[in-house]
């Protein structure tokens, strides 16, 4: 009897054996997949860019924002997977002397501005919108069942998210349209609950206000990357004035940013640790800082692009036999615009061949034969039982 | 065989529409040197009828768009929609200058009003809902706050422009207005998106935000319609007045172009464009149309039809020598205008409102109707009044020339507002006589708001929806024309506005006081003195840093 509970022991053992190792499921192949390389395991990127201040000396609040949406859609992040939130229309102010143009830097000495705005743009959040409440919902999902998807951040456990914030701020706050304030602690328990409920897979979190950095101080959750623009009890201050549009049209800390993006494109493999390597006190007038703690990766693995782009990890398979080809395809681009990236994923194109893990024709064959030899020995244990 | 009835099963399931796209660019020239411009872009959906709002809640029959908007067809169909009409405007049109609109909708900021079948598995308030959130995400627009503050139902004005299929349910109308919603080209953008050609072909490709924002008055509209004999059309139209003048290179000329007024060209004809024509309309008076020569005159229309013309299209119109450079003001050149069109007027019927009163509780409300026509004008009077601004209707005073004239308002259908909820609703319908103004005042009270009521930019003051003048078609007139809806500018109001320091001066006060209160009285009651042996001098203390 003893010898007859061994021999069952061991068959099952071997038949787990054979189906679990001699090959990996599918989704932890697919998981080995997407984290090859340090890349963080992410399969899509959204970014929600806010500039919380309204009227027209605000300007800059809004030509950041703007330089971020741009530099995100140049890099490959589609309009529907940015939330941009403005909470005032300067381009189509009757105060603008350009209309229908956000510039983030002057005309001094003849430089050629560069418009932000340009004509394809979508403001998903606009004027009396951009409220904490409205902030908080789209980013916890909580949101009213008649809220358009345009409008909602449709993030999933594997998305990068990049929450970009600017607009003016203290110690541990930030003004939404000079009328109500986000606490730092609303914003850990927002990224809290969008932890808890898989929300994210890594979140970069990028704000420039003053006192930037205590914004982030309270953040709590995991895979949590944070910069801010200046510590407690320093101010930001704008880099540059414009004398034909009469307000300041760049904050210095997002104008540093965006120049060390005008370097990066889509097929690049800046890392993080560049950026902030890059930040000094000279060139950003306050002490920026960064938060790694709660983020596993190494910064220098860390791509850029992980964050600011929509580079997706692609591979080549060999053909199999009884399906078609499998080839790699880019979306087209159908207003023909060049200078946005709407709607165009970039392809890191990696070699598979030499991977173990092929997939392929010989899993099904493997794991029925686990089964068959589960079922047979199954049916010799209990014939021989049921002799005794 | 068995492929056959396969494919035949396939087709029955899935409906293919027979579709046909028109564009149209209506351009003329205006009195004061101005320029306006409708684009008019049609999509008809043949032989199709609205969805049966007795269907919502069950899956929708799967739709094959190739011509037509799939994003909003997808709209009206969710919400059952017959007919909508949705506008964006920015700024105000003159009429006493411009005359009337080819699109009467001008209404300042957003307009949208719906007609939907009553259902019985959901309300209509509920899709109005769905569909003014749909279309706010779809047009980057702020109309969710098209809520319950600023929808009405009219009952004599608005009626359907299209015709409205029988259900065995009948229709509701559902409309609101939003006169603080900016335009800018995050609306243009999902428009454009909305066109077969998009901007790359077609007159679709003049459409430059850059020039089309910094016009005097700009407004974009999408009108859905249904016609039992054609179909469900979509018409989208952007329509502008631009100034010429300020653009011109050689000095103040009203001469205008394609080039000069978009800063494009049409490249290329649309493909898919069974009809693209562009009109310009001129008046009387010397003028030269450059070449290329239009394709058909018809009268005072200068026609192009833009597949047989050379390609990049320009379009110029050009004043000879003198007349052109004599622009100097509006005023200077109205006196070189013929003789007979200073004394037409643009329109039959001039409307003005504005709302005065010096206290920030009362005020009164002044509209002036006048009619130019050499007979009595019935118009409906329409005003959707916030529930911030409320009228006391009983002190509505009407006047001709000085003269009482309460007999003037025959019928009037009012709805009061309910404070923090629906908005007034008052209907009425005027009579004017021939050839003189007729004055209304009316008393209103200026509510005082809840904290937490007010807007982020609370100084600036409330927007409040314009008026709305429908003339009725005159039956005995001689002349007998269609009078089209006049819209009033929107006005401002100040609410009295609170110093919203307040609560946190008052929580720092009184905390910051019964601190000082308790924490004095507490010491005074407890705090016992004990004498201390007191040891020689030791190590000194270390001194407190400041942290």
């Amino acid at each position: 009897m003893f010898k007859l509970v061994m021999w069952s022991l061991v068959h099952v053992l071997v038949a787990f054996l054979l189906t679990t190792t001699s090959f990996a499921s599918p989704e932890s192949e697919a998981e080995a997949f997407f984290q090859r390389n340090d890349a963080g395991g992410h399969t899509n990127n959204w970014a929600v860019l806010v500039c919380a201040s309204r009227y027209w000396f605000n300007y800059r609040h809004m030509a950041n924002a703007l330089g971020m949406y741009r530099t995100v859609k140049r890099l490959g992040i589609p309009d529907s997977n940015i939330i941009l939130m403005l909470a005032d229309d300067v381009s189509c102010n009757a105060r603008n002397k350009f209309p229908g143009a956000v510039f983030a830097n002057s005309g001094h000495n003849g430089a050629e501005r560069l418009d932000l705005y340009g004509e394809n743009i979508e403001v998903d959040y606009r004027g009396y919108e951009v409220t904490v409440e409205n902030f908080i919902r789209l980013l916890t999902g909580r949101v009213d069942p008649s809220v358009p998807p345009s409008k909602r951040l449709l993030t999933d456990s594997s998305s990068n998210v990049f929450i970009y914030m600017t607009g003016h701020g203290g110690n541990e706050f930030l003004k939404f349209q000079d009328n109500e304030e986000i606490s730092a602690f609303d914003v850990a328990d927002a990224l809290e609950q969008m932890w808890q409920k898989n929300r994210y897979n890594e979140v970069f979190f990028m704000i420039d206000t003053c006192q930037a950095n205590t914004m982030y101080s309270k953040i709590y959750s995991p895979n949590v990357l944070a910069t801010g623009s200046s510590e407690l009890s320093e101010n930001s201050y704008s880099y540059e004035n414009d004398n034909d549009i009469g307000v300041s049209v760049i904050d210095s800390f997002t104008h540093h940013v965006l120049q060390f993006m005008e370097g990066i494109n889509k097929t690049s493999h800046a890392s993080m640790q560049d950026l902030f390597h890059t930040y000094t006190f000279e060139s950003i007038r306050s002490h920026a800082g960064v938060r790694s703690d709660l983020f596993r990766r190494p910064l220098d693995k860390t791509k850029i692009t992980d964050f600011f782009g929509g580079v997706a990890q692609a591979g080549t398979v060999p053909p199999v036999s009884e399906d078609e080809e499998i080839e790699a395809t880019n979306i087209t681009d159908l207003e023909g615009s060049a200078s946005s990236g709407a709607g165009s994923y970039g392809a890191v194109l990696e070699d598979f061949a030499s991977s173990e893990h092929a997939f392929g024709a010989w899993s099904p064959s493997r794991a029925w034969g686990a089964v068959a030899v589960l079922v047979v020995g199954c049916g010799v244990v209990f014939s021989l039982s049921c002799q005794i | 065989m068995k492929l056959l009835a396969f494919c035949f099963g396939l087709f029955a399931v899935v409906r293919a529409h027979d579709e046909e796209f028109r564009e149209h660019l209506h351009l003329r020239h205006l009195d004061d040197g101005r320029v306006s411009a409708l684009f008019s872009f049609t999509t008809l959906l043949k032989d199709t009828a609205p969805r049966s709002p007795l269907s919502i809640g069950e899956d929708d029959i799967p739709q094959h768009y190739t011509l037509f908007p799939l994003a909003l067809g997808q709209v009206l169909r969710e919400h059952a929609v017959t007919e909508v009409h949705l506008t964006l405007n920015a700024g105000k049109w003159d009429y006493t200058r411009w005359g009337y609109p080819e699109d009467p909708a001008v209404a300042t900021g957003a307009e949208l009003w719906a007609w939907m079948g009553e259902s019985p598995s959901i309300s209509i308030d509920e899709r109005w809902k769905g569909l003014r959130n749909s279309l706010a995400g779809l047009f980057c627009a702020s109309l969710g706050s098209l809520d319950e503050m600023r929808t009405t139902s009219p009952m004599y004005s608005f009626r359907p422009e299209g015709s409205l299929p029988l259900f065995n349910q009948t229709h509701k109308l559902r409309h609101a207005l939003l006169p603080s919603e900016h335009v800018c080209t995050e609306n243009l953008t999902p428009f454009v998106k909305l066109l077969p050609c998009k901007t790359s072909t077609g007159i679709a490709s003049l459409l430059n935000p850059h020039r089309l924002f910094d016009a005097d008055w700009h407004g974009m509209g999408v009108h859905v319609k249904w016609d039992p004999k054609t179909g469900i059309s979509v018409q989208l139209n952007f329509q502008t007045v631009l100034d010429p003048v300020r653009h011109s290179s050689r000095g103040q000329r009203v001469d205008f172009s394609l080039k000069t007024l978009f800063d494009r060209e049409i490249p290329k004809a649309c493909p898919v464009a069974a009809d693209s024509v562009i009109d310009v309309f001129m008046a009387e008076g010397e003028y030269n149309i450059v070449a290329p020569g239009p394709s058909i005159m018809e009268g005072e229309l200068a026609k192009f039809i833009v597949p047989e013309l050379p390609m990049p299209l320009d379009i110029a119109v050009r004043w000879p020598g003198e007349a052109s450079n004599l622009f100097m003001n509006v005023l200077q050149y109205s006196n070189h205008a013929p003789a007979s069109k200073q004394n037409s007027h643009p329109t039959n019927i001039e409307v003005l409102r504005t709302l005065t009163g010096a206290t920030q509780s009362y005020g009164k409300l002044h509209v002036e109707v006048k009619n130019n026509l050499d007979s009595d004008v019935d118009v409906i009077y329409v005003e959707t009044m916030p529930w911030l601004v409320q009228f006391y209707i009983h002190t509505l005073k009407l006047s001709v020339d000085g003269k009482e004239r309460q007999d003037l308002l025959k019928h009037f259908s009012y709805k009061p507002s309910e404070a923090h909820g629906r908005p007034m609703l008052f209907e009425g319908v005027l009579t004017v006589p021939a050839k003189s103004t007729v004055r209304l005042t009316l008393d209103v009270l200026k509510s005082f708001l809840r904290y937490t009521e007010h807007q982020p930019d609370a100084q600036r003051g409330w927007d409040l929806p314009p008026a709305v003048f429908i003339p009725i078609t005159n039956n005995n007139s001689s002349e007998g024309r269609i009078l089209r809806r006049l819209y009033t500018p929107a006005v401002l109001v100040d609410l009295a506005t609170p110093d919203f320091s307040m609560p946190y001066n008052v929580i720092i006060m009184s905390s910051t006081l019964i601190a000082l209160i308790f924490g004095s009285v507490f010491n005074l009651l407890t705090r016992k003195f004990v004498a201390l042996p007191v040891e020689g001098p030791s190590e000194s203390e270390p001194s407190t840093g400041t942290k």
